[in-house]
């Protein structure tokens, strides 16, 4: 059936009374408006984070480190990274075994480094959590001030010990800091985020307002957005919790007394072969990183409590230690590897008590390489 | 065609089989009625097909449910196996608009489609695939002929819809969802004020929902050059419920009001049958919206709601000396509270709620006040957009203060937690 003039002329009259309106609100804007409003957010977007960080105080005191509920405030590293690149000649970077988890901030490595040096040359940028993948991803794109150090990074081979430990499991895991691992290349097997969110961490790395945003969430709210902040503080203001004060680092430690007597026993790890470890990929591409930017880099292996392993589980740690260092070696990069200290020195596999760290501290100023890298290119 | 069928497979590349034969026989239907002298027998294949099909994959849980609720009922150890399918996202929506087409052309207000690929992408044009608008064949067919001729203005007004709707879904409907979702899950666990204020915020958060998704449908066509019609225009601004039909999911309600409500006789034939007639078309269209009793009485309630604002309306008294805030206020609430019914998990949770509402205590409602002062400050935007203080946001200042506004709270407040659309399961 075809439709004869009048009759179409009709309906399509009566199309055109009931076109709808645009819209039932006045946000309609022309390009040239558009065009303003993404220059005012790009503006804000890339200045806000920097104003943020003059309004914000930032004065960290002797043997600082980030507090550890502000872990995965990667903004802030970035601020504190700058900091300390501009007050230390050294740079102690690492996973909580750096950090000190089971110890005051006046018990870690940097600070018995600090007091073998006399003076106060050893900034502590460990962070709690931080295995080699994401440890790489920090340095990568929030520590990029890291240029023209020294740095010592210490190699932790708990990462190693088993493959949940390694990334390697099939069935998902959920690790600390995915935002901070490669979210597409190389592959990480147990890491199964839907596509839309690695992207957004991908990009995130990128545009330090996102940083920002949630440098705000997890200082002033909880480490919530605002939406759940307000369901868990329904009649606070928002603004008024912005206090632009830090939390104080919290030295409210763990019971600290050997792994022993808290009714550890030796384990039999399941090692990765190092030659197909991710974690020891991540952490190899991590000391290329800070080369590539003219850092000295100095390698700590361990300490790993040795005294907790089974027999046939400590052979095979030896080989990998032995396979570690041909690789140091071969790559010139300088290391040390600790004797083991004392069983009662440490806490449990990685972490030694405050003891510990001063033994371990005086065993790397008595290294030849440490010397030689580390103190006297600095004429210490 | 391609796109939107890409975009349907990425939910399940099996619902392509189903939109596929809804929209080959639908474009058979009309070819053959073209040339058959039995258009009606047609038309009732076509109607038969589609209300087969949306029976068939949304409706069967809920009849077997009944069914087999009734023969326990009368001690009937039988029961009908339930059916395993999950529904296809989007066929309310995509069957009624192809359905639209074979009616029109039988009623002989447009053309026949003669290309099967346009009459494929008029049913599944991707940006309103899944939850509308239920576009008519007679705006959306002519679009899809012309060469899509896209210019500035298209993309700086697809740009401002589609920000608009971002900022309603993620910033208000999936903010209020935090809130009302804890209370309807346990609505026996909150009292009063809680269910009041949950009740209140749903209204809003389906409202920023579903106003937001179309928004960004038609801000994306738009982009690519087409109009979309208008589907929600300030509903909680209505004064009548009458309006409040002509104002929210406008393209459903002149769906029904096209080819339920006016075929069934419409106002033409007294006061009775008017009624009868507008209680059939919200129950039904209650029942679109879910296969569960709720919707169902959601529907009548709706039904009940605008034969007494109709019968007020009469009345010169209502007419001339009711202020219209007290008329808007009237219907405001009466909406809100008929949502219950649409919310609740079942009729047993409605009632739970609307009891505990009047009868239970005052605790504390812990609700965030933020998200108050957000609903009313659309609410006086929206007051103030039908007021003659509308020349306000007729500034340019004010109009990219807004828009600047809108993005940096996305950018820095939104939640980080997913919600899906809450009429993709419809």
């Amino acid at each position: 059936m075809k439709l004869n003039g009048t009759k179409k002329d009709k309906i399509m009259k009566e199309v055109d009374e009931t076109k709808a309106p645009f819209s039932s609100n006045n946000i309609r804007l022309s390009g040239r408006e558009w065009i303003i409003a993404a220059i005012i957010c790009f503006g804000l977007l890339f200045f806000g984070p920097e104003l943020w960080g003059h309004l914000e105080k930032f004065n960290p005191g002797v043997d600082y480190r980030l507090p550890y509920e502000l872990g995965n405030d990667y903004w802030l590293y970035g601020r504190y990274c700058r900091w300390a690149c501009s007050k230390y000649d050294t740079l102690v970077v690492g996973d909580s075994v750096v950090w000190g988890h089971y110890v005051s901030s006046d018990n870690t490595l940097s600070h018995y480094l600090n007091q073998n040096a006399g003076k106060e040359c050893f900034a502590n940028l460990g962070v709690d959590g931080f295995h080699p993948a994401a440890l790489g991803g920090l340095l990568r794109y929030y520590g990029r001030n890291i240029s023209s150090k020294k740095v010592i990074i210490q190699c932790n081979p708990l990462w190693m010990t088993s493959a949940k430990h390694d990334l390697q499991t099939d069935k998902e895991f959920h690790f600390n800091h995915p935002k901070l691992v490669p979210q597409f290349f190389p592959r990480i097997p147990c890491y199964k985020d839907p596509f839309s969110k690695r992207f957004s961490a991908a990009i995130q790395r990128y545009v330090s307002f996102f940083g920002w945003s949630s440098h705000l969430q997890i200082v002033y709210f909880e480490n919530l957005d605002l939406p759940n902040w307000t369901l868990e503080n329904p009649y606070e203001n928002p603004i008024s919790a912005v206090t632009l004060e830090f939390p104080s680092p919290n030295d409210d430690l763990e019971e600290n007394f050997p792994w022993t007597e808290k009714g550890i026993t030796q384990e039999n790890f399941q090692w990765v072969e190092l030659a197909q470890s991710l974690q020891w990929r991540f952490f190899r591409q991590t000391i290329n990183l800070l080369r590539t930017r003219n850092n000295t880099v100095f390698v700590v292996v361990g300490p790993f409590n040795e005294h907790m392993l089974k027999p046939e589980s400590y052979n095979t740690y030896q080989r990998m230690k032995s396979e570690i260092e041909t690789w140091l070696r071969q790559n010139n990069v300088a290391y040390c590897i600790p004797s083991v200290l004392p069983s009662e020195l440490y806490r449990d596999a990685s972490h030694p008590l405050g003891q510990g760290y001063s033994m371990l501290a005086k065993q790397l100023f008595e290294n030849q390489s440490f010397k030689s890298t580390i103190l006297n290119a600095s004429g210490d | 065609m391609a796109a939107s069928y890409f975009f349907y497979a990425c939910f399940n590349p099996l619902y392509l089989i189903l939109i596929g034969y809804s929209t080959l026989v639908d474009y058979t239907v009309v070819a053959i009625m073209a040339k058959s002298p039995r258009r009606k027998m047609w038309l009732s294949v076509s109607i038969v097909n589609n209300i087969g099909l949306l029976g068939f994959f949304k409706y069967a849980g809920f009849i077997t449910e009944n069914i087999n609720a009734l023969l326990s009922s009368l001690n009937v150890s039988y029961a009908i196996p339930e059916p395993g399918f999950i529904l296809p996202i989007g066929i309310s929506f995509y069957v009624f608009q192809s359905m639209s087409y074979t009616i029109d052309y039988y009623r002989g207000r447009m053309d026949r489609e003669k290309s099967l690929i346009a009459y494929a992408a008029f049913v599944s044009l991707f940006p309103r695939l899944v939850a509308g608008p239920i576009e008519r064949a007679r705006n959306l067919l002519p679009q899809l002929h012309k060469t899509p001729k896209v210019t500035t203005q298209d993309v700086t007004d697809g740009l401002s819809l589609f920000i608009v709707g971002l900022f309603k879904k993620v910033a208000l409907a999936d903010y209020l969802a935090l809130y009302v979702d804890n209370i309807y899950t346990a609505p026996e666990q909150y009292q009063s004020p809680a269910l009041v204020l949950a009740t209140f915020l749903f209204c809003w958060q389906i409202y920023f929902d579903f106003s937001g998704y179309t928004d960004m449908a038609r801000g994306i066509a738009r982009i690519m050059g087409m109009n979309l019609m208008l589907n929600f225009n300030n509903p909680y601004l209505a004064t009548g419920l009458g309006d409040f039909w002509a104002r929210w999911h406008i393209s459903l309600s002149s769906w029904f009001k096209d080819y339920v409500y006016i075929p069934l006789g419409g106002n033409r034939k007294g006061t009775l049958v008017t009624y009868r007639n507008m209680f059939l078309t919200m129950v039904i269209s209650g029942l679109w919206h879910g296969a569960a009793w709720t919707f169902v009485i959601w529907g009548a309630v709706h039904a009940i709601g605008r034969f007494v604002t109709r019968e007020l309306e009469r009345t010169a008294f209502y007419r001339e000396k009711v202020p219209k805030l007290v008329k808007q206020l009237l219907v405001f609430v009466f909406v809100t509270f008929a949502w219950i019914f649409f919310r609740a998990e079942s009729i047993g949770d409605a009632w739970v709620i609307i009891m505990r509402i009047f009868s239970s205590g005052w605790a504390n409602p812990y609700c965030p006040v933020l998200a108050l002062i957000l609903v009313f400050v659309v609410w006086l935007y929206q007051f103030m957009y039908e007021s003659r203080l509308r020349w306000i946001f007729n500034l340019v200042p004010v109009r990219i203060g807004i828009v600047v506004g809108m993005i940096l709270y996305l950018a820095i407040f939104a939640p980080s937690s997913e919600q899906g659309f809450i009429y993709l399961q419809f």
